[in-house]
């Protein structure tokens, strides 16, 4: 920020890093122009205000305007690490904005930041992939970043890559992708590397890996793999963690593989009916409602029905059960409802 | 006397605490600069009577060099220092080190004091360039006042001792220092006992205590001076080196009045910008995250019901695919089924056909084959083909052998006969005696010409015999063959006796067979 210039003499430059912008809507233009520069501390400098002056989305649209994105762009390969550190987190937070991801998919950044990945600095990756996981919270981000084929080296990173921050990152960026499309991902084998993080110790890992499984679990492909590689055992294990968002993923990546008669049995046979049940009493209200879709589920199978028909009345309090929000409430009435259906069904 | 300018503390409190202590000096000095205490009244309520600042101490020598780092102390941040001591009846002075080598000058202006507060010393520097003294005129009256009522007195109280006894003040003074190399130490002017530094205002709580207790030491004091005089001859001889800024000219030179500098004042919108500004940034910051955070749990609560609706939508699907299979699966069965049936009724039906068609076949085929003769008596076959035709040639056979010896006999008979008749005929001219001849001839004859037949032999055997007996009977011949005649034809007629009961009785073994 501009120092008030009272004093005659020139107050010592405390923030050797910190440059002046300028006034009002010279600002943009005069970074744009500063990013240019040969000196690398002009860059940095530039870099660093540029930083701050993002995260209003309105300056975001100004620079678009002015062609900053390409120089940003160019900045990607500098040679200095510090610039090109500084230049992801100015994407990071440019991505944040849905401004900046439109000017993300207009100047194919993806791309271009993607050449990053191997990048050995690691502050530079992380902001690479904090900026690819604000990319895909919208699903023509993550479009964009199927489209180029990036499925292919996250995974591959997911498993490379030690840092448990990182592998979380990703993990979340692989979890908006996979609810867009899983064919690539399942191409490049990202179900057993998902099995592996399953029992990792970080939660959050487990967790997110868990919402992975849940979305590629949609498909039908997706499905069979996680049959054919026994993933389901692994699952029905977290349904006993003791944390209890993973438990919620946990059922809910079970509620989509038991649709199929495969998963049925297999689900079965690792004797998911009690966790599930237990489940039905956590407090989180996501966890209950796919607990209840899953016993759904199991109750197709007549030894699934065999065992449920005790528990009816559960589902039945189920029914009639209030909740703060009313198309949450409804939500979980209706499957009681269907589930209550679905044991007693006589064929 | 040398004022130490005290360093304050906080930059917030805008306070213009002054103390005054007097200092124990020496009683022939008549000016005592005060010295300031520096620390900003504690618990003191940030008392704003700043419109009317009282001129910052300035003690005139160069607080130049001070300026500086006491802007960059004052900018770099508030701190409270200095943190009086409460309760002590002590006010540290604390002569910040830098400002120790300054000696203070011996302003002979009473008014001269430092500012106690910090932020005094942040404006110090600008303030200390010019020399300010003050008209005395210029001195909000009610400046006096504003000292003098506030404090909190700390609680103890204090007794001013005298370390000079008051006496007039002198009432002119310099405002500029002229010569830098002036020295400091210049009789103090008498002046009004308001305006006197040495005097004590404002709050007292914590008080410098320097020789204050009793008598000042005279050796110390001397020691003292002499001291003060090495640090502003050093600081002289540093400053000389120094190339400075030429002085302004005479009437030229700033002037106090025009610099009046309400800090308090002044840094309200500075601060406000600066505060301002990075609060914005952050809440700036801060909101995004929020909405950030704020979109995605919204956004996952949404997903979370539509994955559950759609893993049921995938349920029911499943269910419906399940179903439809088996229809199918069951559909295709009872097609089968029908196809089978319907196949083998079709069998059947060409089955009981083909039968009836069939059923009349086998008779007919036998009827034909048996008018075909195809089914026959082996026997009878045999007896048909073999014997039969055996028996027919043999029948004929030994017919054609009776008819042959007929003839033969009837050859012989005629030859006899034709004989007799040449004998007679000759025996009426001669002897006859061929008759044996003729009978062995005949006999031969006939057996030769009768073959195996045992009649025939046995009738031959008994012509023979006839025909010997007939030697004998020669006279008789003509009745012996007669007789012969007469007994071949009764042998012939037995011989046809006899081949008729033969032929009866073979037809009779023939019937019988």
């Amino acid at each position: 920020m501009a120092q008030s210039g009272n004093s005659m003499e020139l107050s010592t430059n405390i923030n050797a890093a910190q440059v002046t912008t300028a006034y009002g809507h010279r600002a943009l233009p005069k970074l744009n122009e500063e990013l240019q520069s040969e000196d690398l501390q002009t860059r940095q400098k530039a870099l660093m205000a540029l930083c701050d002056l993002m995260h209003d989305p309105e300056h975001i649209y100004k620079a678009m305007n002015i062609g900053c994105m390409e120089n940003l762009k160019a900045l990607l390969k500098d040679r200095n690490s510090m610039v090109r550190i500084k230049t992801t987190e100015v994407l990071h937070v440019v991505a944040s904005h849905s401004v900046g991801r439109f000017a993300f998919l207009e100047h194919d950044i993806v791309r271009a930041l993607s050449f990053l990945l191997n990048d050995p600095s690691p502050v530079c990756r992380r902001n690479l992939y904090k900026a690819y996981m604000q990319l895909v919270q919208v699903p023509r981000g993550a479009e964009e970043i199927i489209s180029k084929g990036l499925i292919f080296p996250l995974v591959r990173k997911l498993q490379g890559e030690a840092e448990e921050e990182f592998q979380e990152l990703i993990l979340d960026t692989l979890v908006l992708c996979l609810r867009e499309d899983a064919t690539e991902a399942l191409n490049s084998n990202v179900v057993p590397i998902l099995k592996q993080k399953l029992i990792s110790t970080n939660e959050n890992i487990r967790s997110k890996a868990a919402r992975a499984l849940l979305n590629v679990s949609i498909s039908r492909v997706g499905k069979k793999q996680v049959c054919q590689f026994d993933v389901i055992p692994i699952l029905v294990h977290l349904l006993k963690d003791p944390v209890e968002h993973v438990r919620s993923n946990a059922a809910g990546a079970l509620m989509f593989a038991t649709v199929i008669t495969e998963g049925k049995y297999a689900a079965l046979e690792a004797e998911a009916i009690g966790p599930l049940l237990e489940l039905l009493h956590s407090p989180m209200t996501v966890a209950r409602l796919n607990a209840t879709k899953a016993l759904t589920m199991l109750a197709e199978a007549p030894e699934g029905r065999k065992v449920l028909q005790v528990y009816v009345p559960t589902f039945r309090a189920m029914e009639v059960e209030p909740h703060e929000k009313p198309h949450m409430a409804e939500a979980l009435q209706r499957a009681a409802r269907i589930a209550v259906s679905v044991i007693e069904f006589k064929p | 006397k040398t004022v130490k300018p005290a360093k304050a503390a906080s930059l917030a409190r805008g306070l213009p605490t002054r103390r005054r202590t007097c200092r124990g000096g020496a009683a022939g000095r008549s000016q005592e600069p005060e010295v300031p205490s520096a620390a900003a009244p504690p618990g003191k309520p940030a008392d704003r009577n700043s419109p009317e600042f009282p001129p910052p101490d300035r003690a005139p020598g160069c607080w130049a060099t001070d300026a500086a780092t006491a802007a960059g102390l004052c900018f770099a941040g508030n701190k409270p220092g200095v943190a009086p001591t409460s309760g002590a009846g002590n006010l540290p002075s604390r002569p910040p080190p830098l400002l120790s080598p300054l000696l203070p000058s011996r302003n002979p202006c009473p008014w001269h004091y430092l500012h106690l507060s910090g932020s005094h010393d942040t404006l110090a520097p600008t303030c200390f360039k010019a020399k300010l003294h003050r008209k005395r005129g210029v001195l909000p009256p009610d400046m006096a006042s504003t000292l003098t009522d506030s404090t909190s007195r700390a609680p103890g109280t204090y007794t001013y001792t005298y370390t000079s006894r008051p006496r007039a003040l002198p009432c002119q003074r310099r405002r500029y220092r002229d010569s830098l190399t002036q020295p400091d130490e210049e009789p103090m002017h008498y002046g009004n006992i308001m305006y006197d530094r040495r005097v004590i205002r404002g709050n007292t709580y914590a008080l410098q205590t320097g020789p204050l207790p009793g008598q000042p030491d005279a050796l110390e004091l001397q020691r003292q001076r002499e001291a003060k005089k090495r640090a502003l001859a050093r600081k002289r001889a540093q400053e000389q080196l120094r190339p400075q800024t030429p002085e302004p000219v005479e009437g030229r030179k700033h002037v106090d009045v025009q610099t009046l500098f309400d800090f308090d004042l002044e840094v309200t919108p500075v601060l406000e910008v600066l505060v301002g500004k990075t609060i914005e940034q952050s809440l700036l910051e801060v909101m995004e995250e929020e909405e950030l955070a704020n979109l995605r749990a919204s956004q996952r609560e949404y997903e979370e019901l539509r994955n559950s609706e759609r893993a049921e939508v995938q349920r029911l699907e499943e269910q419906e695919r399940r179903h439809r299979e088996e229809k199918e699966r069951r559909k295709k069965q009872q097609w089968e089924i029908a196809h089978k049936h319907n196949e083998t009724s079709q069998k059947i039906a060409a089955r009981a056909f083909a039968q009836r068609y069939l059923a009349d076949l086998l008779p007919s085929v036998f009827g034909s084959l048996r008018d075909s003769g195809y089914f026959y008596d082996p026997i009878e076959r045999d007896i048909e083909i073999g014997f039969l035709p055996w028996l027919m040639n043999e029948v004929e056979k030994t017919m054609e052998y009776s008819m042959v010896g007929r003839t033969v006999l009837d050859m012989l008979i005629r030859e006899v006969v034709e004989n007799r008749l040449y004998m007679y005929e000759h025996q009426r001219d001669s002897h006859p005696s061929p008759e044996p001849e003729v009978e062995p001839r005949g006999p031969e004859a006939m057996r030769e010409s009768l073959g195996a037949s045992e009649f025939l032999e046995q009738s031959m055997s008994q012509t023979q015999g006839l025909l010997l007996d007939r030697d004998d009977l020669q006279r008789t011949t003509y009745d012996e063959s007669s007789s012969q005649e007469r007994k071949l034809m009764e042998q012939s007629e037995l011989l046809g006796q006899d081949e008729e009961t033969a032929r009866r009785e073979s037809l009779g073994k023939e019937e019988l067979s």
